[in-house]
C-alpha cells in the first residue's frame, strides 16, 4: 500500500501504454463475461421450456410434421396453422394411461397492425388447459373472456389496448411472463375468440376448414399420462388409435434442444479457453518487454532506497490496476452488446433463451472483473519476480 | 488542439455509420407487400439525424471558437437520435421484429457513443476556453 500512489503515478503518466494493456484485459474479459452470459440464458431457456411444454405428448396432424416443423413454433415462434377434428381430444381420452388433454388451435394473423409480419395466435380451453392457463393465471387473476388476449411478453402491447386481427378487436386483458421460447411472441385467447376469428378468417378467404369440411377443429391436443404408465407406450397407443395424427414426445424436443445447447456451448467454451490462452501469452510478453524497457526506471528506483520486492510489489499493483480497469470496461461492453441484443442473439441461436436473473448477472460481472485483475497480475507475476533480482548497477551499464 | 479533434473525429465516423446503416445493415423491417410502417419513417429519421451530425462534426473539425457550441448541439441532436427509435416515433410491436432486434439498440449505442464524443470535445473546449481567461 505504501507504493500505491507510484503505480497510478506510472500508468497515469504513459497513457498509450496504459490504454494497450486495459484493452488487452478488456477484451479477455468481453470473451468471458459475453460467452458466460449466453450459456447460462441458453440454459435458462430450457429449463424455462421444460417447464412450460408441462405435456407428456402433443398430437399433431400428420401433415403438421412436413407443413412446418413443430418444434420451430415453439423455439422461433414461426406461425403455422394445420387443424384436425376437434373430436381427437375426446377419442385421446379413450386411450388407457391418458389423465387429461387440452385442445388448442392455432391461427397464423394475416399481418397484424401492430407488425410487419404474421402473430401467432393460440386458442386455448381455459377449462381444460394445464400448459398456458397456469403461466396465465399467474398474470390474469379473472377470467379470460370473449375477444380478451393475452400477449407473449415480446408483443409490445399494453393491458388495456385493442389489437385488431383479421379486422377483429381484441382486448389485451395481461402479459405473460417470459419464457424465452417462440411463445413469447404468440397471442392466447379462449376458444369462443378463436371460433371468432376463424370465422373472420374464413370470410378473408383463409380457410382453416379440413377435408371433412367439418367446422370444429383444433390444431393440437397435448396430453399428459397417468403415473405408472410408460409414456411411450400411450405414445404407440394414441398413434395406433387415431388415423391422420402424429403423436410427439415432448421429451424428443427437448432433447434436441438439449442436444444443440451442448454443441453451442462446447463451441464458445473452447473459444474463451483459446482466447484466454493467447490473450494470457500476449499479456505475459508484454509486461516482461515493458520490464525492460523501463530497466533504468527500476535502477534509479533501487538506487534512491527501493527494495527488489518493492519494486515487484509495483510492478504486480500496476497490473492490477490495469487488469481491473480492463475487467470494468469489457464487462461494461459485453454487458451493452449482450442484452441490447438479446432478441437478435436468440432468433440467431433459434434456441431456448432466457437471461438469468440480475441476482446472477451480478455475481458473474463480478466475479469476471476480479478474474480480469487477477489474471492480470499473473500475467506480470513473471516480470516482478525477475524485477526485484535486477541489479541497479547491471541496468544502469545495459541502459547505456 | 489534438483533444478537440479527436471527438469530432470520432462522431464524424459514428454519423456515418449511423447514416448509412439506417437503410443499410441497421435498416428497419422490410414489409413484404411494399407497405411502410412506424418503424419504416423512425429509420428515415435516422438517417436525417445521421446526416446532420455528420455535418456538425464536420463544422467542428474546421471551425475555430465556434467548436464549443457545436459539440454541444451535437448533444442535443445525440439525445434525440436516442429517443427517436422506439420513444419519439414508434416501432413494431414485437420484440423479435427487425426493427426492435436490430435498429433500435444499435443506433441507441451509436448515438451515445457520439454523444459521449461530443461531450468530451466540449469538455475540452471548455477547459481551453477557461485557461484564456
Amino acid at each position: 500500500m505504501k507504493n500505491a500512489p507510484l503505480p497510478l503515478k506510472n500508468l497515469i503518466r504513459k497513457p498509450g501504454r496504459t490504454t494497450a494493456l486495459v484493452l488487452l484485459t478488456a477484451f479477455l474479459a468481453l470473451a468471458v463475461f459475453g460467452g458466460s452470459v449466453i450459456i447460462l440464458s441458453l440454459r435458462t431457456g430450457l429449463r424455462s421450456l421444460e417447464a412450460r411444454l408441462g405435456a407428456d405428448i402433443i398430437l399433431v396432424p400428420s401433415e403438421a410434421q412436413s407443413k412446418i416443423s413443430f418444434q420451430n413454433m415453439f423455439l422461433q415462434g414461426t406461425t403455422g396453422a394445420f387443424y384436425m377434428d376437434a373430436a381427437v381430444t375426446d377419442k385421446a381420452m379413450g386411450v388407457p394411461g391418458v389423465e387429461k388433454t387440452a385442445p388448442q388451435t392455432f391461427l397464423a394473423s394475416l399481418k397484424a397492425d401492430c407488425c410487419s409480419v404474421k402473430i401467432q395466435v393460440i386458442g386455448i380451453d381455459p377449462e381444460k388447459d394445464f400448459t398456458v392457463q397456469p403461466w396465465i393465471a399467474r398474470s390474469l387473476t379473472g377470467e379470460l373472456g370473449d375477444m380478451d388476449v393475452v400477449t407473449g411478453c415480446r408483443v409490445e402491447a399494453g393491458i388495456g389496448e385493442i389489437i385488431r386481427i383479421y379486422d377483429q378487436r381484441c382486448k389485451v386483458v395481461a402479459r405473460l411472463e417470459p419464457t424465452g421460447t417462440g411463445l413469447d411472441t404468440a397471442v392466447y385467447c379462449n376458444m369462443g375468440t378463436m371460433n371468432t376469428l376463424l370465422a373472420a378468417a374464413e370470410a378473408k378467404g383463409v380457410s382453416h376448414k379440413i377435408s371433412s369440411g367439418d367446422d370444429s377443429v383444433v390444431s393440437a391436443v397435448y396430453v399428459k399420462v397417468k403415473d405408472g404408465y410408460d409414456i411411450d407406450t400411450v405414445n404407440s397407443a394414441l398413434t395406433g388409435k387415431l388415423r391422420k395424427v402424429t403423436a410427439v414426445r415432448t421429451r424428443s424436443m427437448i432433447t434436441g434442444v438439449s442436444d444443440s445447447l451442448a454443441g453451442i456451448s462446447r463451441t464458445v467454451t473452447t473459444m474463451v479457453i483459446v482466447i484466454w490462452a493467447l490473450a494470457l501469452i500476449i499479456l505475459m510478453l508484454a509486461y516482461i518487454l515493458i520490464v525492460r524497457e523501463r530497466s533504468r526506471e527500476f535502477a534509479v528506483l533501487r538506487l534512491i532506497g527501493a527494495s527488489g520486492n518493492m519494486l515487484g510489489r509495483m510492478a504486480l499493483t500496476e497490473s492490477a490496476v490495469c487488469g481491473l480497469a480492463g475487467g470494468l470496461v469489457g464487462t461494461g461492453l459485453a454487458a451493452i452488446g449482450v442484452f441490447s441484443f438479446s432478441a437478435l442473439i436468440e432468433s440467431s441461436l433459434g434456441l431456448p433463451y432466457l437471461l438469468p436473473d440480475p441476482g446472477t448477472l451480478l455475481l458473474l460481472a463480478a466475479g469476471t472483473v476480479i478474474l480480469s485483475a487477477a489474471v492480470s497480475a499473473l500475467a506480470s507475476a513473471f516480470a516482478a519476480w525477475r524485477l526485484s533480482r535486477v541489479n541497479p548497477g547491471t541496468a544502469l551499464r545495459e541502459g547505456n | 488542439m489534438k483533444k478537440q479533434i479527436i471527438p469530432g473525429c470520432v462522431m464524424l465516423v459514428l454519423s456515418l455509420v449511423i447514416a448509412i446503416g439506417s437503410f443499410t445493415f441497421l435498416s428497419p423491417c422490410v414489409h413484404e407487400d411494399g407497405s411502410v410502417g412506424a418503424c419504416h419513417w423512425a429509420g428515415r429519421a435516422l438517417l436525417g439525424l445521421g446526416c446532420l451530425l455528420a455535418v456538425l462534426s464536420v463544422l467542428a473539425l474546421l471551425s475555430g471558437r465556434a467548436r464549443f457550441g457545436i459539440y454541444l448541439s451535437s448533444l442535443a441532436v445525440c439525445t434525440v437520435g436516442i429517443l427517436t427509435p422506439g420513444t419519439l416515433i414508434s416501432l413494431c410491436r414485437m420484440d423479435s421484429m427487425r426493427c426492435r432486434a436490430v435498429m433500435q439498440p444499435a443506433m441507441i449505442i451509436l448515438f451515445a457513443a457520439a454523444g459521449l464524443a461530443a461531450l468530451c470535445g466540449a469538455l475540452a473546449c471548455g477547459r481551453k476556453e477557461k485557461g484564456r481567461t
